[in-house]
């Protein structure tokens, strides 16, 4: 009784309570998702059914200018297949991926465990790893290529004086390393949007489960799968949802360094479409492989987002 | 989405329609490579005030960086727009005007046309018609490290590939870490690699259209630099991931190799980067004759431009008798025949004067339509591959069927 | 399990007071973990100290061989260069309005609806989050295009307002689904609580909640600070004049069409690295969970 009069006299002076019910409380969440829709339908909807599109029609520098695109059905997805290149870029897009989302996603959280807790310095600390992300993309890329370098790079000098190996060796033109030497890179730069992720969502843990946790005597590692990782497993799920797409769709690193060479040993699809787009001018052709790349993590992300609700059913 | 391209591109055709300036007094965009306006006290801002002064219309300058240029022009010309005049890379004149994006100047160009050089001329020349006119021309030549030659014990510099292969063996020296000569790879390299198979008297594309890629003289080019890297190891190992000039520079900065193929370029950097290094810079060697590969900027107007006879004037006014002093401001070199006299010569610094003389001997690379992907795609990969162990003539083979498909196309 | 070594006491060490006694002594797991967070602190700035350091180099020392871990000499002509002119300032102030701008609008948009998505069941609240998120992956370069006719057509092309939807097309979904975890974290019994004191659900959301989601909606306002002020791809190609140019597009007029002058460049890269870096220094602090944490018993 006292619970209600206190409600409807705060409720009353304040515009926000015709939100309380009837029309306006079923109207509330719509409103309230309201602007970002129309924003993601105004700017996302025509620029991707375009860009799919463009895949089954003949769209090269040559008919964009003549206005007359003939409709080819599936033929650019059958040249994109033709192409030696697809093959082994497809493959490299596998081991680019794998690499990096589970190497970020694990130093990650080494990091955000590692940055949780207040010690004096930490803030230090925290915007010094938080470096990688913030340096521009573009001059981060070039400077780690040039770390590489067979002939001044410092990567070198120091696997050299560490005794890692006897001469500098040029890993981003050995077939053998380039796709991994640009992995490397694309981990540093990745991790600490991980580690920020989780650093987030570790400090919405309460800190009353932990303790509970540490007082059954429970050790680091089962707490950690225990106790922490359920409570932080949205987060944690995003995190690798976008580390997922982001990694497709890096484009910067591997082209800046090594443009997918030498002899496609680092060629991935993204490579490949932009390539095919803006070398050679067949936005068909680059639209098809965007398309099979736009497809494939659709359903990846689908199947794993289903997964994890399904779990989070149980 | 062809529909809604097309009535998109119609809207835009009619804003622009509107927007356009009244004919007596034109504002022209201009588009350059971001180096000529690199600041607002760069030479090409007083030179455009000039041209507005003289023929009352207007410029706005838009300075687009080197690596991004060939792809903003693609999206602003898909999508209708873009700029009246444009500094596009020699290398992609064929395409842009193959694909009609070029407006065709042949006729307004006749009458200036015998004030150019032949080869950069030439550059802006596809199936007969002009459709740019060369705005700065380069090639590369043979740089020497001084001390270097003359500690391997050899007294010149060499002419011929004979001397060549020689003084970049005789360079080399595994224990010191020395080699003979730093190349570039892929792309890189394929540049610099064209310049010898015309020496040996070889061809790319013919005036006909037709492949000579697998032709022995090509291979045979090929084969000898190839071999200087994997047999005779007198390249640095920089020469499997250089990707750009700095990298290609690097080892003879650092004194580790003898000699690099280069141009005019290279010498600022050089000097600036090893202010004590001793080089000269000579001819290319000759193989059976002496060639290089001609590179350099040329202006081509946008077919659609609203102002097409302006936008001639001012490359008229660019390109002809006010190039020469325009181009020394920067460093670079006139297209213009006047440029290549030898009171010309004499005036240039005296490091840019081999180049300038040499340039008698360019060779344009083929002004074909898909030369971008050719370039990269066949020779690019083909270079790769040879330094990596794959025998010339198989790689040569290959790349000729490549470049067979892409000219049927 | 119990003497797991490192990990182990470093995410022991966080929380509890009564485990004080076990294992080793406080300063072992103290000194451990400044050994971590240094091994961590050099992976992850050694690349910038070597942009600083090459920033600082004479030109001369660039291509030395060895290259030398400190430099030997040290000139501060690239960032004089760089600062005096008037470019690099109209670049900066260009970027801060662009970052400004997408920042605030993106981080409302997305706490509002994050919020709706985790809290409320409604028609499509399954769907729509997925189907935000799918915009996020056709390949950007692969947009250009559209959006290139699109912008023209509504005479955006050149100017940095024209920016604007397009990078929130590109920071909005990745938002929205932030917000929307870092909500589904936030216990429902807070929610409740503020109700059942008389707020309104608009006041619990805005009052109660919002400071609650605090470290999520900084992860999120950084996330798209970081990226607007970096974004290179989309601000190349639509904006032409000089006097629209962003920072990064400043950077890349620096690399040079033969050869670059790189002391110049890592300078630029410092620079336009240094001003988020400082903010995120008085940013993380919000990172911490003042509200959070501690504040939910049970």
């Amino acid at each position: 009784m006292t619970t209600r009069t206190r409600e409807t006299m705060k409720l009353k002076p304040h515009w926000s309570s015709i939100f309380e019910n009837g029309t306006g409380a079923r109207l509330y969440p719509y409103l309230m998702v309201m602007p970002a829709i129309l924003i993601a339908i105004g700017v996302v909807v025509y620029p991707v059914v375009s860009g799919i599109s463009s895949a089954f029609f003949d769209v090269t520098l040559r008919t964009l200018n003549s206005g007359n695109m003939p409709f080819v059905g599936m033929r650019n997805f059958e040249k994109v297949f033709a192409d030696p290149n697809f093959v082994r870029a497809s493959i490299n897009t596998l081991i680019w991926v794998v690499l990096n989302v589970v190497a970020q996603l694990g130093l990650g959280l080494a990091l955000a465990l590692l940055l949780h807790r207040i010690v004096p310095g930490i803030g230090f600390f925290r915007s010094g790893m938080l470096v990688p992300w913030v340096v521009p993309s573009v001059v981060a890329v070039l400077t780690w290529r040039w770390m590489y370098d067979p002939s001044v790079g410092v990567a070198n000098e120091i696997l050299v004086r560490l005794g890692v190996i006897n001469d500098y060796h040029p890993w981003l033109g050995d077939t053998a390393t380039a796709l991994y030497a640009v992995t490397v890179e694309s981990i540093w730069k990745g991790t600490p949007f991980v580690m920020l992720l989780l650093l987030a969502a570790l400090q919405l843990v309460p800190k009353s489960i932990l303790e509970a946790a540490s007082m059954d005597g429970a050790s680091g590692w089962r707490k950690l799968w225990y106790v922490i990782m359920p409570q932080i497993r949205v987060s944690f799920a995003i995190a690798a949802v976008l580390t997922f797409i982001l990694t497709v769709n890096n484009f910067n690193a591997i082209w800046l360094m090594t443009e997918g060479g030498p002899l496609s040993s680092s060629e991935i699809l993204f490579t490949l479409a932009y390539k095919y787009g803006f070398q050679r001018f067949d936005l068909g052709m680059a639209s098809a492989v965007a398309t099979m790349l736009f497809v494939g993590l659709v359903i990846a992300t689908t199947v794993y987002l289903k997964l994890i609700q399904a779990k989070e059913a149980d | 989405m062809h529909a809604f391209l097309k009535s998109s591109a119609m809207a835009a055709a009619i804003i622009a329609g509107l927007g356009s300036a009244p004919a007596w007094a034109d504002n022209l965009v201009l588009w350059v490579n971001a180096p000529l306006a690199s600041g607002p006290d760069a030479p090409l801002y007083a030179e455009l005030k000039a041209f507005e002064a003289a023929s009352g219309h207007t410029v706005e300058l838009q300075a687009v960086p080197h690596m991004e240029m060939e792809r903003n022009l693609f999206v602003a010309m898909s999508g209708g727009a873009g700029p009246d005049v444009m500094a596009l890379d020699i290398a992609w004149v064929a395409g842009l005007a193959d694909a009609g994006l070029l407006k065709d100047i042949t006729t307004q160009s006749q009458p200036i046309a015998a004030q150019f050089q032949p080869g950069p001329l030439a550059s802006g020349r596809y199936k007969g018609k002009q459709y740019s006119l060369p705005l700065y021309t380069n090639n590369v030549a043979l740089i020497v490290n001084n001390k270097m030659l003359a500690d391997a014990g050899i007294a010149n510099a060499p002419t011929n590939w004979g001397e060549l292969s020689a003084a970049a063996i005789a360079m080399t020296d595994t224990g010191k870490g020395t080699y003979g000569i730093s190349f570039g790879a892929n792309r890189m390299g394929a540049f610099q690699i064209y310049p010898f198979i015309w020496q040996a008297g070889g061809e790319i594309i013919d005036e006909a259209g037709k492949s000579h890629v697998g032709d022995p003289e090509a291979i045979a080019a090929i084969d000898f630099l190839a071999k200087l890297y994997t047999e005779h190891k007198a390249m640095p190992d920089s020469v499997l991931t250089a990707g750009n000039w700095d990298e290609v520079h690097a080892p003879f900065v650092q004194e580790r190799a003898g000699m690099v193929v280069s141009g005019d370029w290279a010498i600022s950097a050089i000097k600036k980067n090893a202010p004590n290094l001793d080089f000269s810079i000579h001819p290319l060697p000759k193989g059976k004759e002496a060639a290089t590969v001609i590179g350099g900027y040329n202006l081509a107007i946008r077919e659609g431009s609203a102002s097409p006879d302006a936008a001639f004037q001012l490359i008229n006014w660019l390109t002809t008798e006010r190039s020469i002093e325009l181009m020394g401001k920067y460093n670079r070199l006139s297209a213009t025949l006047a440029a290549t006299t030898p009171e010309a010569i004499s005036k240039l610094p005296e490091e840019m004067q081999p180049f300038m003389a040499q340039a008698g001997a360019g060779h344009p690379r083929p002004v074909v339509a898909s030369w971008s992907q050719m370039h990269g795609d066949v020779f690019g990969v083909m270079w790769d591959s040879v330094i990596r162990g794959t025998p010339a003539a198989d790689a040569m083979a290959k790349a000729n069927t490549q470049v067979e498909e892409l000219l049927a196309q | 399990m119990s003497t797991y070594p490192m990990t182990d006491e470093i995410g022991r060490a966080r929380s509890s007071p009564q485990l004080k006694r076990r294992l080793m002594p406080k300063s072992v797991r103290m000194a451990l973990l400044y050994v971590g967070l240094w091994c961590a602190f050099i992976w992850c700035v050694f690349p910038f100290y070597w942009m600083i350091a090459t920033s600082l180099r004479p030109k001369e020392e660039m291509f030395a061989r060895p290259p030398s871990l400190v430099p030997q000499s040290i000139t501060l002509q690239n960032y004089v260069d760089l600062l005096v002119g008037a470019e690099f300032w109209r670049f900066a102030l260009n970027s801060l309005i662009l970052t400004a701008s997408v920042t605030i609008i993106s981080v409302l948009l997305a706490v509002t609806a994050g919020y709706a998505m985790a809290r409320h069941r409604f028609r499509g609240s399954v769907a729509l989050p997925l189907f935000m998120l799918y915009g996020q992956m056709f390949p950007p370069v692969l947009l250009l295009i559209p959006f290139y006719i699109q912008l023209r057509f509504l005479g955006w092309l050149d100017s940095l307002y024209g920016l604007i939807p397009v990078y929130l097309s590109y920071m909005l979904p990745l938002c929205v689904w932030l917000m929307r975890g870092f909500f589904a974290q936030v216990p429902h019994s807070l929610e409740d609580a503020a109700r059942m004191d008389g707020c309104t659900r608009w006041q619990a959301f805005w009052r109660v909640i919002l400071p609650m989601a605090r470290p999520g909606i900084v992860a999120v306002a950084t996330w798209v600070m970081i990226h607007t002020w970096n974004e290179f791809l989309y601000a190349s190609t639509f904006i032409l004049s000089d006097k629209n140019r962003t920072l990064p597009l400043g950077l890349s007029g620096l690399i040079g069409q033969y050869t670059t002058d790189w002391g110049m460049l890592m300078a630029g890269g410092v620079l336009t690295a240094a001003p988020i870096l400082l903010i995120f220094f008085f940013l993380q602090k919000h990172l911490v969970a003042g509200v959070g944490g501690g504040a939910v018993k049970g």
